[in-house]
């Protein structure tokens, strides 16, 4: 058995060459995402063992949660509480986490990566509290000594002895390297460069406030006690709970990356299901043959199987190789987009088990339907001329019929009652729909085409006939360009429609000439106030306005639904010299007057006016930094600052006292003439940039660009699975026809001609998938926002440069593939293809 | 055995045709000259394997010649380009298969107009077209797919269209191969009216004694080589040769 299957699957392997390199490519695409995923560092590890003396940690009440690690804000433990808990005998330290951006050794801003957060912590020597362990030279032992984590020193080239110069918000200086320090065992501690400094240095005297305090060798209640008002926890809760804030985020690349694997794996099992339909569909006379030698049904479904497995088991082999070397490529590609994540090296052997289970097991679950369709030919059928008409299932049209139906009445449903759960299920249904209905969308399409395609001449007709007559087998390819067309079309629709909503009108309003900013994140570092003179200062600036950024979380009432990274639950809050913001930002007041801003008197945005259903006068109690707070609505104005979320509540300078905002101005519009190198040149750090104003719109969207470019990038997989699936598609479809090509040819067809008419009807086939998956991504799209924005957010923008890319290129791709199987079966000898049929 | 040149349609000089290289090499046509006349109907005779089909495809231009000429009208096909070549099928030349070969995508109708359809700047001859339906016995079958035929309809329509444009020459590779004995026999009895009443030129290859006996020569190809040709001949005349030579 075996044999005669190796024999048969090898006679046929041409045939099944595009199948074994789809197969390959979706395992490929889920043994790398699977070993990128597992190879993630465990970040608990370092953390247990660098705080495992830690007793008890004391963090401020919450003001703000967020999605990531940078969106939620806590209020500063205040230094009372801190030196209490010293008073009565704790061990006790504060950590404000100060901003500390290390210089490497190229001048530029270095340290491990963008995802990090660069921050200095004092050297606490033999202290139970002290996570970090010298490894190299020695401690800080004075403020002009530094230490650093060995992962920042490696990626900023420095080594001990080395001049460091950093960046804090009291501007730069130079200290020298004198010690390299390991966390909890690691190189570092999780996602953070840590610059280690004399206690005494003044980054950390005078800090009012602390984002935790550490104590040891102490019980929590006692802690509590000395520590009102504040959220005390034990050592190993804590840790607890930083390890999941670490893991949400990395778990949302994890659950990415699964996704698209998912995607891969579907696309691929298409194009299996659709090669064993087909080529078994073609041997019908073979199998009814065997079948009248005396094979059993059931010999005949195993030697299929048998088949599949085979085909699965290269496909896989050849998957697994490359997968392992794909892991390196995604890593690579996450470091070109910054999105740095720590790994383990070595291959997990459960992404490997995984990978070889599905490559095998999806081959073969994807033959055993058309295996058990085809196996039931009768014996008869051998003796019969191989003239078998394509028979449309007719319950298959129904039940696609049916789903379409029941999703569009879910996606109506799901909008209204703005229930997402409902309009996903809705989305799930019209792609299911799609799919199934593929083969009268085709059927359609080929019959719309046929007057067109029929002045091309006869070739034009057979082309679209055999589209329409061939649909149930051809549809395949349609559906496999349909499913990657329709994700992207998605995601470029979302990316135009939030970049839109952020930068849209907002941007548009914004009339400074140039804007200074930091670069990074976590914390976002300061432009100081003699930074700000400094800039004021050079010639022909018209107008400086530092903006200083907190968030503020509503008391009670609806919560805040908004579009765009880390934009839920919390209402941003911009504080600004009014006066000069207004000559910068062009606001459209739609009620009460900018001039009313002052104290806790502010502006908000229509759409925060319209959710929690304010008019001028209004008061809006909300939970700040300084605790619970009333704001009166002072005016009301079409669209607020731009920024990623854009802030919903615009206050005057007053405002930074009772909101309890300590922390230096992070964006500073500028107006007037002066060149940006000017402003560059006296700002002399590499932390701070100065950028046009349509730089830092543009630029606003760059970390939504930088994940659409993740998704591009996996897509692209996707698609080139799909292009293969119609290159395979176009071949089988064409060995079907081998005997028709030769009738045509001899009656007169030239080359050229048959050429044509085959590309003709394989385009038609790639513009059923393109327009259908186009479609689908703008319905889907627009039931997406409209239930999230409930209604805020009408219609998807429509990016219509990247809409022409999608169509041409999703054209140009299925082309591309129709042309070789297209052209050697154009050229092939009319003689061999008569005697062969 | 050469034929006059006037008035030939169709012919092969000192045509060689070798399979393969080395000792694997077979020669299916070995320094063969013929021609055909016009209105003429030539059964091309011989064992499995003597090569009277690569004479009919060398002739045709379906396959190439590896030396010698191979002549349709003035004009040597093997020195035409494919596209060049594909006109000449399209209007001069006609074929019918043993397996028929018609177009499944396409009605009885549309594959019988095929090679007039090809050539963009001809016309399909409405008239014609009917007439020919109306002798084959197929004019209420034109709207119908070639599967919705039975075999005997489907070679009437293959027959339809190597007629349809008129061609030169009509090359016939086993038409009776597939249909019973009263079928080949009424389809037989057409291609000698064509033959007949139009001044159709015809070239048949055939194993069938019956069948050459409707044509006014035949010719015997053994080892790739033309061994003999008879005129008028019978059922006996050609069993008897056909024994003779095998």
């Amino acid at each position: 058995m075996m044999r005669r299957t190796l024999k048969l699957a090898w006679f046929k392997r041409n045939r099944y060459a595009l199948t074994v390199v789809a197969i390959a490519l979706s395992v490929a695409f889920i043994v790398s995402t699977l070993l990128l995923t597992t190879s993630i560092a465990d970040v608990g590890q370092p953390l247990r063992q660098g705080y495992e003396r830690v007793d008890v940690v004391v963090t401020g009440a919450e003001v703000a949660v967020g999605d990531g690690p940078d969106q939620a804000i806590t209020a500063p433990v205040p230094r009372q509480t801190m030196d209490d808990l010293v008073a009565a005998g704790f061990d006790a330290v504060g950590f404000s986490d100060p901003y500390a951006q290390v210089i490497a050794s190229d001048g530029q801003a270095g340290g491990q990566d963008q995802t990090s957060a660069n921050v200095a912590e004092p050297w606490l020597a033999d202290s139970p509290l002290n996570a970090f362990t010298i490894t190299d030279g020695r401690a800080p032992a004075s403020p002009g000594e530094a230490a650093l984590d060995r992962s920042t020193a490696d990626a900023a080239g420095l080594d001990v002895g080395d001049p460091l110069r950093f960046v804090t918000d009291d501007g730069a200086e130079t200290t020298t390297l004198v010690g390299l320090a390991t966390f909890g065992g690691s190189d570092n501690d999780p996602y953070t460069s840590t610059l280690l400094l004399s206690p005494d240095h003044p980054v950390f005297t005078g800090v009012d406030g602390f984002d935790r305090v550490l104590v040891a060798r102490a019980e929590v209640d006692d802690v509590a006690a000395l520590a009102p008002g504040q959220t005390v926890r034990s050592g190993g809760e804590w840790i607890l709970a930083e390890e999941n804030a670490l893991n949400d985020f990395l778990g949302f690349f994890s659950t990415f990356l699964t996704v698209f694997a998912v995607v891969a794996v579907v696309v691929g099992m298409v194009i299996v299901t659709n090669t064993f339909t087909v080529s078994l569909a073609q041997r019908t006379q073979e199998l009814a043959l065997l079948r009248l030698v005396g094979t059993t049904r059931r010999q005949l479904l195993i030697q299929v199987v048998l088949e599949a497995f085979l085909l699965g088991a290269v496909g896989t082999a050849l998957g697994l190789a490359l997968g392992i070397a794909g892991v390196s490529a995604l890593g690579w590609f996450l470091d070109v987009l910054g999105l740095v994540i720590e790994r383990s090296s070595g291959l997990s052997s459960s992404a490997l088990v995984i990978g070889i289970v599905v490559g095998v097991g999806v081959t073969v679950v994807a033959a055993v339907r058309p295996a058990w369709k085809a196996t039931a030919v009768a014996p008869i059928e051998a003796l019969r001329a191989n003239e078998s008409e394509q028979t449309v299932g007719g319950a298959r049209r129904f039940v696609a019929g049916g789903t379409f139906i029941a999703g569009l009445v879910l996606l109506a449903w799901g909008v209204i009652a703005t229930d997402i759960l409902i309009t996903g299920i809705a989305i799930g249904a019209l792609f299911l729909a799609l799919y199934l209905g593929a083969d009268s969308l085709v059927r359609i399409a080929a019959r719309i085409a046929r007057p067109v395609m029929g002045t091309a001449g006869p070739t034009g007709t057979i082309a679209s006939r055999n589209l329409e007559r061939n649909a149930g087998r051809t549809s395949a390819a349609a559906s496999a360009l349909m499913i990657g067309i329709a994700l992207i079309g998605f995601f470029t629709l979302m990316a135009a429609t939030i970049g839109e909503f952020i930068a849209g009108d907002a941007g548009e309003a914004l009339e400074a000439d140039l804007v200074v900013q930091g670069i990074g994140s976590r914390p976002e570092p300061a432009l100081g106030d003699d930074l700000l003179a400094a800039i004021g200062s050079v010639d022909g600036l018209e107008v400086v306005v530092p903006l200083y950024q907190t968030s503020v979380t509503p008391v009670a009432g609806a919560t805040v639904e908004r579009i765009g990274p880390g934009g839920d639950g919390a209402l941003g809050v911009a504080i600004a010299d009014v006066d000069a913001l207004r000559s910068t930002f062009a606001f459209e007041v739609n009620a009460g007057s900018l001039d009313d801003i002052a104290g806790t008197a502010v502006a908000i945005d229509q759409a925060t006016a319209d959710t929690f259903d304010l008019t001028v006068g209004d008061p809006l109690e909300v939970t700040a930094l300084a605790g619970d707070i009333t704001v009166t609505v002072a005016t009301i104005v079409e669209t607020s600052l731009p920024g990623a979320p854009q802030p919903a509540v615009v206050g005057d300078l007053g405002l930074r006292a009772v909101v309890g905002l300590d922390d230096p101005a992070t964006i500073a519009y500028v107006g007037g003439s002066a060149a940006a190198a000017d402003v560059r040149a006296v700002i002399d750090l590499p932390t701070v940039e100065v950028v046009s104003r349509d730089d830092y719109i543009d630029g606003l969207g760059s970390r939504l660009g930088t994940i659409l470019a993740l998704v591009y990038a996996l897509l692209a997989v996707a698609v080139v699975v799909a292009l293969i699936g119609i290159a395979n598609t176009v071949s089988l479809a064409i060995s079907e026809r081998v005997g028709e090509i030769a009738a045509t040819r001899a009656a007169g067809a030239s080359i050229r001609q048959i050429f044509w008419s085959l590309l003709a009807e394989f385009g038609l086939l790639a513009i059923v998938g393109i327009a259908s998956g186009l479609a689908f991504a703008w319905v889907a799209a627009a039931a997406f926002f409209n239930t999230l924005s409930g209604g805020q957010i009408g219609t998807p923008t429509v990016d219509v440069a990247t809409g022409v890319l999608i169509v041409a290129g999703g054209l140009a791709g299925a082309l591309a593939a129709s042309w070789l199987p297209a052209r050697s079966a154009s050229r092939a000898d009319i003689l061999d293809a008569l005697r062969a049929d | 055995m050469v034929d006059s040149e006037q008035d030939t349609v169709a012919r092969l000089e000192r045509a060689t045709k070798t399979f393969g290289t080395g000792d694997a090499a077979v020669t299916a046509l070995d320094d063969a000259t013929i021609g055909f006349r016009r209105g003429e109907f030539t059964a091309v005779m011989g064992p499995s394997g003597s090569g009277k089909s690569t004479l009919m495809y060398c002739q045709s231009g379906l396959d190439r010649l590896t030396s010698g000429r191979a002549f349709i009208g003035d004009v040597d096909v093997s020195t035409l380009t494919d596209q060049e070549l594909s006109v000449l099928r399209r209007s001069t030349m006609g074929f019918i298969f043993q397996s028929f070969h018609l177009v499944p995508a396409l009605n009885a109708r549309e594959n019988i107009t095929l090679p007039v359809d090809l050539d963009r700047d001809a016309e399909v001859d409405e008239a014609f077209l009917d007439e020919l339906a109306v002798v084959l016995g197929i004019e209420h079958r034109l709207g119908n797919l070639p599967s919705q035929l039975s075999g005997g309809q489907r070679q009437r329509v293959a027959v339809a269209r190597a007629m349809m444009p008129r061609p030169e020459v009509i090359f016939a590779d086993e038409p009776t191969g597939a249909l019973d004995s009263k079928t080949s026999g009424e389809l037989l009895t057409y291609l000698r009216t064509a033959v007949d009443d139009l001044g159709q030129t015809i070239v048949m290859v055939t194993h069938d004694a019956v069948a050459a006996s409707h044509c006014d020569r035949v010719v015997y190809v053994q080892d790739g080589r033309l061994v003999d040709e008879g005129r008028n001949p019978t059922v006996d005349d050609v069993l008897g040769k056909i024994r003779e030579l095998s």
